[in-house]
């Protein structure tokens, strides 16, 4: 005569709607805590699997009785599931609960002996099961090895090792690439750093280049007016000496009559390429002719230095020019 | 997997003294080698216990389920871990029991229960009309 309360995994079992479904769903769940108690990642991969399922109820049980292993729950699923699901019906059972075992890498030897417990008892011959399990992985079938021989430990040890000293040597040349990054880094901000004050300076030269040209422009302007002011001055003063002339009609007026001793005449002359006492009309020509040779607007494309001198040149006639026309 | 503890002796909760003993008097030399590897790290015999469980769990649901001869089943692993076969234990059976008994005696309530309730009214009211009865007599008479 059965005695006691129903379990509550019998409870459930009556509860559900498919009692294979429910029992399939115990074993997958046990498969996975047989590497260790689930996790959330775990929990939620069973909850999207039993989606499919027609079982009906909370999983949340059926978490807690895989996390306790409970032993009379799973072998009352197994039963179940030998029952209802024998033969072809297993196939996808067993590909659930390869891919689950596989999905965190190798599965451990429990779970490879839970496997191969699940597969006996759905009567899956060890041939299929290998083909099942290599389209499910991804790779052959092995037999778990044997932690009760020593080589397993040995060879575990040895592992171990070789993993640390790989480890060892990646933080090495992670910590050279680093400090080569590190290098490259300063030297491309040097690098950044001159060429910065390379294209100022060049900001610079230009803008000078530009204030220059600006302060000679104005400067011929300026000369330009002064000429107009001057050639009014001596449109007068021809007027006059007109008058004059026709007063004193012989008296040719010339340098070295007004001044034949200014020594800064002369040297103004020379400047003009004239000989002492040339007279304002020649003196006028040579200006224009050695203005439009010696203009610094000429060596623009022969770099700034040529642009310099010929700007003092020039600087030099236009002075000796106007102290001669203000002089005469 | 071999199951160290049987061969060397040991109960499966044997102390680490227990189990140095039983190693040094080990006459197997390469029994006495596995061993001293797997069970003298206490880390590694924490692994080899959680194995050591859980074959022990699915040797007992073999034997339960008839499964000891199963093509999984063989070499040391069989050899150490395998039960007699037990078809007592058959959980859904149980259950099945379990479940029928249930079912007898929800169908007999259901049956019975209003013959019982007719025959408890009736009981009930006649003691009431007797003791009734009784408190009349006597204040009648005294």
């Amino acid at each position: 005569m059965p005695s006691g309360r129903f379990t509550p995994f019998e409870t459930l079992l009556l509860t559900s709607r498919s009692q294979a479904d429910t029992a399939g769903l115990l074993l997958l769940a046990w498969v996975m805590a047989s590497r260790g108690p689930l996790t959330e990642a775990q929990r939620r991969q069973l909850t999207s699997l039993a989606s499919e399922c027609r079982h009906g109820h909370e999983l949340t049980p059926i978490f807690d009785l895989a996390n306790r292993q409970d032993f009379d729950a799973i072998q009352l699923a197994a039963e179940v599931m030998q029952k209802d699901r024998g033969g072809e019906q297993a196939y996808p059972f067993l590909r659930q609960a390869i891919a689950l075992s596989v999905i965190d890498g190798e599965p451990s030897i429990a779970q490879h002996h839970v496997l191969r417990f699940l597969a006996d008892l759905l009567g899956v011959i060890p041939s299929l099961f290998a083909t099942l399990y290599a389209e499910q992985a991804g790779r052959p079938y092995a037999v778990p090895e044997d932690p009760s021989r020593r080589d397993y430990w040995l060879a575990k040890e040895h592992q171990r090792q070789r993993e640390e000293a790989r480890q060892q040597e990646q933080d090495e040349r992670r910590r050279e690439q680093e400090a080569r990054e590190r290098q490259e880094e300063a030297l491309r901000r040097q690098r950044e750093r001159e060429a910065r004050e390379r294209q100022e300076e060049a900001l610079r030269r230009q803008r000078e280049r530009r204030e220059q040209e600006a302060r000679e422009r104005e400067r011929q302007r300026q000369e330009q007016a002064r000429r107009e002011r001057a050639q009014q001055d001596q449109e007068r003063a021809r007027q006059e000496r007109a008058r004059q002339e026709r007063h004193n009609a012989d008296q040719n007026r010339r340098w070295q009559q007004a001044s034949p001793n200014d020594p800064r005449a002369h040297r103004a002359l020379a400047v003009l390429g004239l000989p002492p006492g040339a007279n304002r009309a020649e003196i006028r020509k040579a200006y224009r002719r050695m203005a439009q040779t010696h203009h610094p607007d000429r060596f623009y494309a022969q770099g700034e230095a040529r642009m310099a001198t010929a700007s003092q040149r020039f600087q030099r006639i236009k002075n000796a020019y106007e102290y001669l026309m203000r002089a005469s | 997997m071999r199951d160290l503890y049987q061969r060397l002796g040991l109960p499966n909760d044997a102390s680490d003294k227990e189990i140095q003993r039983a190693i040094e008097a080990c006459q197997h030399n390469a029994l006495k080698a596995d061993a001293e590897v797997v069970l003298g790290d206490p880390e590694r015999r924490e692994a080899y216990d959680a194995l050591h469980v859980t074959l022990r769990d699915i040797g007992l649901l073999r034997a339960r389920l008839g499964l000891t001869h199963g093509p999984f089943w063989q070499d040391n692993t069989a050899n150490d871990f395998s039960l007699p076969p037990d078809n007592t234990g058959a959980r859904h059976d149980l259950l099945i029991a379990r479940v029928e008994r249930a079912v007898g005696l929800h169908n007999g309530w259901r049956k019975w229960r209003a013959p019982w309730l007719l025959a408890v009214l009736l009981t009930g009211a006649t003691l009431l009309g007797a003791a009734a009865g009784a408190a009349l007599y006597h204040y009648w008479l005294l």
